[in-house]
């Protein structure tokens, strides 16, 4: 038996090495989409996860508001500032036109004489509370900051944006009312030496700290790369259900499978010569993303893939997913009845099963609906073991239940090539 | 029945799901060791249907087959071991050589080794493919693809061999080589099943032919013995029209 599986093995490694487009497909196809949406993607994971939007500042106030509000933008992860525009110094007036040419997607323009309409607000505010007088109605000056905003620009984006300023301008707020009532105690108190230097520093009390929820020892960031790498090569380790099923059928339209059927050998030992085969190609097809991921994608300016700790779990889900693969092949090939039926069954399947499954958008972008039914393509079972392993440092015990959900679907794809063999053969 | 009969076959019928009339209806025969035996009959008369359900393809609606003094589906593992299969189209990989396509055929026959090898070269030499086993089979003529197809049917030297039209669409050269060597094959112990709409062929090459039509079987003997007790029929081909008429079959 072990001969007639390897003849089986041989005869497919070799009808399949013969066929030079469909080996393109199964191997140029994934890198180039790698490569594409990648690089698309890129600037769309940035805005998430980097340093990625550019953002016009405009700060006429040169004072501490403006100085704050530029140094909390410039420290925080959601954009970057721009303070000219074509090498000239940023105006209200440059600003505007620039994010209405779609330059920008957002502008911000600090007035003149913001932090000193703040200072004299708050002192008024603080002469009312220490000394009773009523000269706030008489001194209020308003402050207005300009926010331009290109209307393309995502609402999230804009709220994390305002959030951040009102953030900025309630500290700078809070800072000078400190400072002010500090001055004021400090006038009734005699001994101001023992007053504290950096009393509001101290004043901080609260403080936050960001810790990724993931095993892995060190910070991985989910961008297009740990994204598409993964994604595009289950789908192309999918697709390979197109020339797999189309081998199945080429059996049966040149007459080699009369002849099979008619021989001392079970038929299922030569559809497992072809999941051998073609579950050694998911692995290799598997092999070459990594290295894509890992060696090409950073010759482009993209991050580097990062693996994570579970060479066995890596391992072990791509077998799974090879074998998930394959099982779909062979139960389209069984099931079509022509070579242009299992083309058109196959890559429809595959494209829809892929959107569903968070391959072209991830699935947690989607809505609440979409992401319960992406939970049942086989397609989104790997990616999110993928996402276990590489960005949240998962091990083998982690990803097992994507593993036995892939395994629990190859078995089902041959139980139903198996009945309709069975049934096409039952006349 | 006989105990020289390889193949005996009681009211063997077949009706297909959602056809109206059977594919085969009520045949019985039965055919001798060692003998080439002709099935005969106009297209769609049912010669292809009864090689299937001889070769174990599909099952019976009915009747009893017994191959070798066994029941074909109480022991169809056993009796796919003895039998050969030359089917009409040519069940061949086209971007497998000669040498790769017998490799693969051989070894589903349980074949392995210097055994394989040495068979391989033995049939490629005979049927003038030794220089050629090498190339693509889709680069080879219509007569070199049915030579390597009766090869990937006889390789595993089986005690019945059917052959479907094993010389359709070639020319007078290939046809004759073919030929001669099914007649060594015979030769040497083999059974033959031919099925054939070429009557002069079938008429020289037989021992002993049956000729079908709708599904039922209208005569079976050696050819001279239905030419002679036939009446204005002076070959096989005028009784072969006097039995199943002229008129044309889909």
């Amino acid at each position: 038996m072990l001969n007639k599986l390897l003849a089986t093995v041989k005869k497919e490694a070799l009808l399949l090495l013969r066929d030079k487009v469909g080996l393109a497909v199964l191997f140029v196809m994934p890198v180039a989409l790698i490569l594409v949406m990648t690089l698309i993607q890129d600037s769309a994971f940035k805005s998430i996860n980097e340093k990625g939007i550019p953002i016009v500042f405009v700060n006429d106030d040169n004072d501490s508001l403006g100085y704050n509000i530029k140094q909390g933008l410039m420290e925080n992860d959601l954009c970057y500032l721009v303070d000219s525009i074509d090498g000239k110094p940023a105006t209200a007036e440059l600003a505007k036109k620039a994010v209405s040419e779609g330059n920008f997607l957002l502008g911000i323009v600090i007035p003149k004489g913001a932090t000193a309409a703040i200072r004299k607000n708050v002192s008024a505010l603080v002469d009312e509370t220490m000394n009773g007088s009523d000269s706030l109605q008489q001194q209020q000056d308003s402050v207005e900051i300009t926010i331009l905003i290109d209307p393309v620009a995502k609402k999230s984006f804009l709220n994390a944006v305002t959030s951040n300023l009102r953030e900025f301008i309630s500290e700078v707020k809070t800072k000078i009312m400190f400072q002010s009532f500090s001055e004021q105690i400090a006038d009734v108190i005699p001994d101001r030496q023992n007053a504290p230097t950096n009393s509001y520093q101290k004043s901080q009390i609260i403080h936050y700290k960001e810790i990724f929820a993931s095993a892995a020892s060190e910070k991985i960031i989910p961008n297009a790369v740990q994204h598409n790498v993964p994604a595009w090569t289950i789908f192309a380790m999918f697709f390979i259900a197109i020339p797999l099923s189309n081998s199945i059928l080429k059996e049966k339209t040149e007459g080699s499978v009369f002849r099979l059927h008619t021989m001392p050998t079970p038929y299922l030992l030569l559809i497992n010569g072809k999941i051998i085969v073609y579950v050694i190609v998911c692995l290799l097809q598997f092999l070459l993303m990594l290295a894509v991921g890992k060696f090409l994608l950073p010759q482009l300016g993209l991050p580097a893939l990062v693996l994570g700790n579970s060479v066995a779990g890596i391992f072990l889900l791509t077998l799974a997913t090879g074998f998930a693969a394959t099982g779909f092949g062979v139960a389209v090939g069984t099931l079509a009845t022509t070579d242009h039926q299992a083309a058109i069954m196959g890559s429809l399947s595959i494209l829809l099963l892929s959107a569903l499954g968070g391959i072209w958008v991830p699935s947690y972008v989607m809505p609440q609906v979409m992401r319960t039914i992406s939970s049942y393509s086989p397609l989104n079972w790997s990616l999110e073991g993928f996402y276990k392993l590489f960005l949240r440092g998962g091990t083998v015990n982690g990803i097992l239940p994507d593993v036995c959900k892939l395994m629990a679907f190859f078995f089902a794809m041959m139980a139903i090539a198996h009945i309709a063999n069975l049934k096409k053969r039952n006349v | 029945m006989s105990n020289s009969a390889i193949i005996e076959i009681e009211n063997l019928t077949k009706t297909f799901k959602h056809a109206e009339e059977p594919a085969v209806n009520g045949i019985s025969f039965s055919i001798n060791r060692n003998e080439i035996f002709g099935l005969l009959g106009p297209n769609g008369a049912g010669k292809t249907t009864t090689i299937s359900i001889l070769c174990g393809l599909f099952a019976p609606s009915g009747g009893k087959i017994v191959i070798d003094g066994k029941n074909l589906y109480e022991e169809l593992p056993l009796i796919k071991k003895i039998i050969g299969i030359v089917p009409q189209d040519i069940a061949l990989y086209p971007t497998l050589s000669a040498r790769e396509n017998l490799a693969f055929y051989g070894s589903m026959y349980g074949l392995h080794g210097k055994n394989l090898k040495n068979r391989i070269e033995l049939w490629l030499e005979k049927l003038g493919l030794k220089d050629t086993g090498k190339r693509q089979v889709s680069t080879y003529s219509g007569g070199m693809k049915r030579r390597v197809n009766l090869i990937a049917g006889i390789l595993h030297q089986p005690k019945i061999l059917f052959l479907d039209e094993p010389t359709v669409g070639v020319d007078v050269q290939s046809r004759n080589v073919i030929i001669e060597h099914l007649k060594e094959i015979n030769a040497a112990g083999t059974t033959i099943i031919y099925t054939s709409h070429h009557m002069e062929e079938a008429e020289n090459f037989c021992t002993r032919v049956s000729i079908i039509d709708h599904g039922k079987l209208l005569t079976v003997g050696t050819p001279s013995e239905l030419i002679n007790n036939s009446t204005g029929a002076t070959n096989l081909e005028g009784l072969f029209l006097n039995l199943t008429k002229r008129k044309l079959r889909d």
